[in-house]
């Protein structure tokens, strides 16, 4: 990353972006324990057959001990403003800002759907569709940045989660090809067995709250 | 007519991408994210081995070598570009290699008695899919490196590459072979099937199957002795069936033989017979159409497991017309939703049944294998 892809970006000022984060919630992960939950990647998830038990296994509970206020998270209280508190302070790999910052990630660009149960299928997906506006149209990291909240969200989001992270229509010169890579599940559960990929993502990564 | 759970393996610690039987013992072995091979009885649905060691990331793919005699042999395909061949003898397995593997001492040996014999370097990256061939003396592997290797098997673990076929533009997802032809069909990220068989000396693509409009994850062919036919099932959320039409007639001797003209020939006319009933809201990763019932069954990213079977179309209560043939319908006959509860589903694998002595059955089960680790087994009750 010598070559500073987009040297003069546009910059939000942090106290003017949307926000839940207070010092009274107390699920944010420390970036020790986010880096820790990367260089295992891909996350162990609970087994328990008991999907209710799994639903409410995230990684917010795993391994911290000053969570225990998940177990009173109900399916639907995970919005758009929780999604955006996730991943608008990952860094830009190549600024020292956030996606958020660089207005990469915007609240109105997240949409959150939950499914209620039914009797034929009592455990329903919710559905989390992220679209990112990379800062010049012809970014190269684009899909690094994909990854990272990808990578983000399955990390962090219940398992009944359905991601899918997607560049905004009309912000990049090749949507579809970054699109169709950033959704196959395959290439993204191989390039977390990338080390260096993962090193990069790991530094982005750090700086979440 | 309902899809049953009526057990599960062992729990394994990271995501099942698949499931394989054996060809001819109870057992089934499967590929998994932690880098292991594990192999389970399925006369008691418990865990037999745990093969490790061999590969330094994701196992995403694994298949019994059929007509391996005295042996079991076992192709894996990996994350880290290479594909490896495993050994176990089989002890007195001669009389139809039934022997039950009873004590927990001798399952303790058969542990030990997996040898990993051979890996098979060349690829430049991920393995995703491996197959032998339904005589066992060929084995096709492919990559995201877009191409698609066939390596014959010359005895005493030697391995020889005879072709590596460069016709997909994308990543390759998945290898099959016909069940009784040598008939090789790949499938991939660049949205087509292509189909692969042997011209003199060489493997050429015969037939390239267009209609999918995202990538197709799986394939799995028909096992019928009078028609050739495929399943597919895709990104686009749709499964489709394929069918060879059958060769025109040419008109004898008009033209002497000529390399043009062998070429032709082996050419397949290959066309979308039918578009399966719509059921499923996200990628379809897995197909399999059963060889002993006819079945396909799918599942994928929705969680859900559905069943289909081609049905006699009777309009009015007439007899189908005999004549026509293809008066046939493909209908939906079981839908399992959240089968691995809130998870993913990588596979669906028919396999058949055995009871608790090691006898095979007349009945069949489904493997399911699941983000969650599990592999449930469902049986087909009518």
């Amino acid at each position: 990353m010598s070559d500073i892809i987009n040297a003069n970006p546009t910059i939000l000022n942090p106290s003017d972006l949307p926000t839940r984060h207070s010092e009274s919630r107390k699920k944010q992960s420390t970036s020790a324990h986010i880096a820790d939950k990367i260089s295992r990647l891909p996350p162990s998830k609970s087994l328990s057959y008991d999907p209710f038990s799994s639903a409410e296994d995230s990684a917010y509970s795993s391994g911290s001990a000053s969570d225990q206020d998940d177990d009173d998270e109900t399916a639907d209280d995970i919005d758009e403003q929780e999604i955006y508190d996730l991943i608008s302070t990952i860094s830009d790999p190549e600024h020292p800002l956030s996606l958020g910052e660089l207005a990469v990630i915007n609240l109105p660009h997240i949409h959150v759907t939950h499914t209620p149960p039914t009797p034929q299928n009592l455990h329903p997906m919710s559905h989390v569709l992220v679209e990112i506006t990379p800062t010049i149209n012809h970014c190269s990291l684009a899909t690094v940045i994909g990854l990272g909240v990808r990578v983000r969200l399955e990390q962090a989001l219940p398992p009944r989660f359905r991601i899918d992270v997607r560049i905004r229509e009309g912000t990049h010169q090749s949507t579809d090809q970054v699109n169709k890579q950033l959704n196959d599940k395959e290439r993204v559960a191989a390039a977390c067995e990338n080390e260096t990929l993962m090193g990069v993502l790991s530094n982005m990564l750090a700086t979440c709250k | 007519m309902a899809l049953k759970l009526v057990g599960s393996f062992p729990v394994q610690p990271d995501r099942v991408w698949c499931a394989a039987p054996h060809p001819h013992l109870p057992l089934v072995a499967t590929a998994s994210t932690d880098r292991a091979v594990r192999i389970y009885s399925l006369r008691d649905f418990s865990l037999v081995s745990t093969i490790e060691g061999g590969h330094k990331r994701s196992i995403r793919s694994i298949s019994w070598k059929p007509n391996a005699k005295g042996e079991s042999v076992l192709a894996t395909g990996s994350f880290d570009s290479s594909t490896g061949i495993w050994h176990r003898e089989e002890h007195g397995t001669s009389a139809g290699g039934e022997q039950p593997l009873d004590s927990n001492s001798e399952e303790r040996e058969e542990e030990e008695e997996w040898r990993f014999a051979v890996v098979l370097d060349g690829h430049d990256s991920e393995v995703k899919s491996v197959a032998w061939s339904a005589g066992g003396s060929f084995l096709a592997t492919c990559s995201r490196d877009k191409t698609v290797w066939i390596w014959e098997d010359m005895g005493n673990e030697n391995y020889e590459t005879i072709a590596v076929l460069q016709d997909h533009s994308q990543d390759v997802k998945m290898v099959a072979w016909h069940p009784e032809e040598e008939l090789l069909a790949s499938s991939s990220y660049d949205d087509t099937v292509r189909l692969y068989k042997e011209d003199t000396d060489d493997w050429v693509c015969c037939a390239v199957l267009t209609g999918h409009t995202s990538t197709v994850w799986s394939i799995s062919f028909e096992n019928n002795g009078h028609q050739s036919r495929l399943v597919s099932a895709s990104d686009d959320q749709t499964a489709r069936v394929w069918c060879r039409k059958p060769k025109v007639e040419e008109e004898p001797s008009t033209q002497p033989p000529s390399i043009i003209k062998g070429t032709a020939d082996e050419t397949e006319n290959w066309e979308e017979q039918s578009c399966l009933p719509k059921a499923h809201t996200r990628t379809i990763y897995s197909v399999d159409w059963s060889k002993r019932t006819g079945l396909i069954a799918t599942a994928g990213g929705d969680g859900q497991i559905v069943v289909y079977k081609e049905v006699d179309i009777t309009e009015d209560g007439e007899p189908p017309n005999s004549d026509s043939g293809p008066n046939k319908e493909w209908k939906i006959i079981a839908q399992v939703p959240a089968a691995h509860g809130v998870y993913e589903i990588n596979s669906v694998t028919w396999c058949p049944k055995w009871d608790k002595q090691g006898t095979k059955t007349d009945g069949e089960l489904l493997l399911s294998t699941g983000d969650d680790g599990i592999v449930n087994i469902f049986e087909f009750s009518l």
